[in-house]
């Protein structure tokens, strides 16, 4: 390899010089690259309004002295700036209290998983530029109450992840999607309603503007026409939409970081039933067609699903490889890292809740009291550490099985732990989520509303 | 950071395609970020973010790329790709070519660190985390604490083709402490993170201890709390952070990304009453010092404090670029972005309520039964519909005038439009509070504030 100092090298090339330069010094060293590219167009009153082309590289690296973890990150390539990382990693090291169970792992093969389709190199611009059109178009034109559609548009994104180490590990995946994205604006009466739909997936010619559009504009228009919702204690049905937003917010507690830093309420449970023996719950990475999959986790185990309730029972906890050691067990391959400038933790991938045996048409059968379809501000209002929850919600509400108006603005509290022992009945038909979860809806005996 | 030449350059060649308008933004980052937990080093990071990011304006129509190959050939392949990105849309014309002369902007700095988080060694940083630390491990049921130390310098160089020519460095600091009580089953937990643009030496007058307490005390307060009750209640808001209710609920909707795009229900309310008289608002980016303050916006232009909301009248949106192109109101400095990945738009800096003439317990006397929101999480808003929520993280009943008992699991919900009509008082007790705003161009440092308020009615989610 020739070339100056300020040369960018490739991730693979940043990669092996890395490994290089510290097996060089006898120091451990854990690298995880990303490279991607992605295109996102918006369209607003039939032009495109923002056109944006994406390229980023970078690595992160996780050095092991004495028992210690230092992490540092660079996007600048150039060797100088790799050794200048590498120094830095060892030099926090040297700050960080050694840990039981730090160690570098040279994985076995992971699985092998098609993440990335037909690829994107037979799409043109204007392809891509249509489908934003598309959307908003038919939006706009759907029904006459929508009066403006200002969020939504396509996104694609082709990236590659590796991840080696000093230990031998050397592996990387490749993974696509395009995505689309539309939320019309709707009005009647001086009531104002937004709600979005979505399609995502890893081949472009399955995109379907036109259907995600018309879905878009139905929802809002649902919401049209809202009362307030009474204040009290209400049977729900909550769709699996809306329940995979909730699960997800909640998926730390069956993280085995979250149980040994005391910060989980399943922490000591394991192998109590704490839900109803109607909930099954999995997480799986490797799902062809999963926002989140992927042949192996941060470090580079390989993936595998993991069955963390079975009939309500508490099965296992997500683990990474530290987090596995000092349980005295082995990673689940759950080691999840927010790009190359976050930290190794442990997270979920694709949560799926186990479909049940009530057709999907039945599942509201009977009830009066809510039918939950949304919730927001998870981010503040919903308490991993306790499972308390109370958020602002969207639904409508149903008497003896039949939707009879929307609700405006209202809450929804409780405790997921409660919640998930409440599942009375789940229903045969699973709905995705744009988190990443594939869940069927429910019928719970109780839900605290907070309305009018 | 780059030279004049290899930037005319670059803005030239994005110009060659026929654009009206090419701004590049470079930046170079260097952050630390520390975890304590229990008091032991958990986690010890940071890194250097380093790209550039490109973005032409055709009239209104907004292209944007960026890259992290930060090199003449990178820069120019950028450039290239984004002049071809119109494709069959663009007319080539050759306007932007030649005499490209920059103007210097005078960026004076509204505060200079003294204690830069460059040259401050990892070890006192960790020494300030071991103070907040000890303030709040072991006091009443606490047994849990978690102390994050975040430290931030952004490089910036911003040119324009209209000659623009501005650098900046940006230095924020903050610590956070989230401390969890326990007994027996009982858990919940305390959090509080003030945070500035100033160097370390903002633990001298926010002293590491003080927040390690703080959140020791929440955690403690709200560990036999009961629950909330559900409904519609006057509640009394507290000051600081409370007013995220300004925020999430008035805030976003007045920033002319969602006014642009008819999202906004103030979208054709300049000059009119949108809120009670005893309401003045202002977002404010020339507070020396605070966590929003910016010398320059991301798009160059000089810091200014801009009144929003006058005795309850709009007189303002927060503008940006694109936003003054597609309203016709005047930049307000309010350009802003995460980093080189986001194209700016119009953002919020240091926004709050101003002061009011009564006091606070004026406010809370007023009420007979209701709530009293002592400290605010988080929230978010549905900006078409000004539809917004959010979490409280201390709360207390009001009964019959007087603060009653601990309240756990309220949120707020509502619509901005309507509940900005509602807020009947006003003390005088104006403090700023610490957050980071997420929103289209990325998560930003941002002040919220109020002095304490009075919502005559408002939709309070508990348990029923």
């Amino acid at each position: 390899m020739t070339g100056t100092s300020t040369e960018q090298l490739t991730i693979g090339q940043a990669r092996e010089y890395l490994l290089g330069a510290a097996r060089t010094r006898g120091v451990a060293l854990e690298v995880y690259a990303t490279r991607g590219t992605s295109t996102s167009v918006r369209a607003f009153q039939g032009e495109v309004s923002e056109f944006k082309l994406h390229g980023r590289q970078g690595v992160g690296l996780r050095a092991l002295v004495r028992g210690a973890w230092g992490y540092s990150f660079t996007e600048n390539l150039a060797r100088p700036a790799l050794d200048r990382a590498l120094q830095s990693a060892l030099e926090n090291a040297e700050l960080v209290a050694p840990e039981a169970g730090s160690a570098l792992v040279a994985w076995g093969e992971p699985p092998s998983l098609d993440l990335h389709g037909e690829g994107l190199s037979g799409v043109t611009v204007e392809q891509k530029v249509q489908v934003a059109i598309a959307l908003e178009r038919t939006a706009r034109e759907a029904d006459p109450r929508v009066t403006s559609v200002p969020y939504g548009g396509y996104g694609d994104s082709d990236s590659e992840t590796l991840v080696g180490n000093t230990q031998g590990l050397s592996r990387g995946f490749k993974a696509l999607y395009a995505h689309h994205f539309v939320a019309p604006l709707v009005s009647e009466n001086g009531q104002n309603k937004m709600r979005g739909d979505w399609q995502f997936t890893r081949e472009f010619t399955e995109l379907d503007p036109t259907q995600t559009a018309l879905n878009a504009v139905r929802k809002s228009v649902a919401l049209l026409g809202a009362h307030p919702a009474p204040s009290g204690t209400f049977p729900a049905v909550i769709s699996g939409e809306c329940l995979g937003e909730l699960l997800s917010l909640f998926a730390g507690m069956f993280s085995a970081k979250m149980v040994e830093e005391g910060k989980s309420p399943l922490a000591g449970r394991l192998g109590d039933t704490i839900g109803s023996a109607l909930i099954t719950l999995v997480d799986d990475p490797t799902l062809p067609r999963g926002l989140n999959s992927r042949a192996f986790d941060a470090e580079g185990c390989p993936s595998a699903p993991l069955t963390l309730l079975s009939a309500g029972r508490l099965t296992a906890f997500m683990h990474n490889a530290q987090t596995a050691a000092r349980a005295g067990t082995q990673s689940t391959g759950h080691a999840s890292r927010p790009g190359y400038q976050g930290l190794v933790g442990v997270g979920p991938s694709n949560l799926l809740l186990e479909p049940g045996r009530t057709p999907a048409a039945e599942i509201r059968a009977g009830v009066t009291g809510v039918l939950l379809t949304g919730v927001s501000g998870g981010h503040a209002g919903a308490h991993p550490y306790t499972g308390e929850f109370s958020l602002e919600a969207e639904g409508f509400w149903l008497d003896s099985g039949d939707v009879t108006h929307p609700l405006e603005v209202f809450t929804v509290a409780g405790n997921i732990l409660d919640l998930l022992r409440d599942v009375e009945a789940v229903s045969d038909t699973p709905e995705w989520s744009q988190y990443g979860t594939g869940m069927p809806a429910v019928r719970v005996r109780a839900l605290s509303v907070g309305g009018s | 950071m780059l030279d004049e030449t290899m930037v005319r350059e670059v803005l030239e060649l994005a110009r060659a395609g026929g654009a009206d308008f090419a701004e590049l933004f470079v930046e170079d980052t260097v952050n630390t970020t520390l975890r304590l937990h229990q008091g032991e080093v958990k986690d010890a990071g940071g890194g250097n973010l380093f790209g550039a990011g490109l973005r032409l304006l055709y009239g209104t129509r907004v292209v944007y790329a960026y890259t992290n190959d930060v090199t003449v050939s990178g820069l120019r392949d950028l450039a290239g790709a984004v002049a071809s990105a119109r494709g069959a849309q663009g007319e080539v014309e050759r306007s932007g070519a030649g005499g490209l002369d920059f103007r210097r902007v005078d960026v004076t700095p509204l505060y200079v660190a003294r204690e830069h988080p460059l040259t401050a060694a990892r070890r006192d940083k960790l020494a300030l985390m071991r103070r907040a630390h000890g303030a709040a491990a072991g006091v009443g049921d606490v047994r849990t604490v978690d102390v994050s130390y975040l430290d931030r310098v952004q490089r910036v160089l911003i040119a324009n083709s209209e000659g623009l020519w501005a650098e900046d460095e940006r230095v924020q600091t903050r610590l956070m402490v989230s401390a969890i009580a326990q007994d027996g089953t009982l858990r919940e937990s305390g959090h509080y993170g003030p945070g500035a643009s100033r160097g370390l030496e903002f633990y001298d007058d926010v002293t590491p201890e003080s927040v390690g307490a703080e959140a020791a005390r929440i955690a403690n307060v709200m560990l036999r709390a009961g629950y909330a009750p559900a409904g519609r209640l006057p509640v009394v808001i507290g000051n600081a952070f409370g007013g995220v209710i300004f925020h999430e609920a008035c805030g976003h909707i007045l920033e002319t990304t969602a006014v642009e795009k008819n999202a906004s229900v103030f979208a054709d309310k300049m000059g009119r009453r949108i809120a009670h008289e005893c309401v003045s608002a202002v977002d404010d980016g020339t507070i020396p010092g605070s966590w929003g303050m910016v010398n320059v916006d991301d798009e160059g232009m000089p810091a200014q404090r801009t009144t929003l909301i006058e005795h309850g009248v709009l007189r303002s949106f927060m503008v940006d670029r694109v936003g003054a192109l597609n309203t016709g109101y005047a930049r307000t400095g309010s350009g802003r972005r995460q980093n080189y990945t986001f194209a700016p738009a119009s953002r919020m800096r240091s926004t709050f309520i101003d002061n009011g003439t009564q006091t606070p317990d004026d406010l809370i006397r007023s009420v007979q039964h209701g709530i009293y929101a002592r400290k605010m999480g988080g929230g978010s808003v549905t900006p078409g519909t000004g539809d917004y929520n959010f979490a409280v993280n201390e709360a207390y009943m009001i009964r019959g005038g007087e603060i009653a008992e601990p309240l756990r699991g309220a949120s707020l919900v509502g619509n901005g439009a309507q509940d900005l009509l509602n807020i009947v008082g006003v003390a005088g007790d104006l403090r700023l509070g610490q957050g980071m705003c997420g929103s289209v161009s990325g998560s930003l440092p941002t002040d919220v504030g109020q002095p304490h308020i009075l919502v005559s009615e408002i939709t309070v989610g508990g348990r029923a």
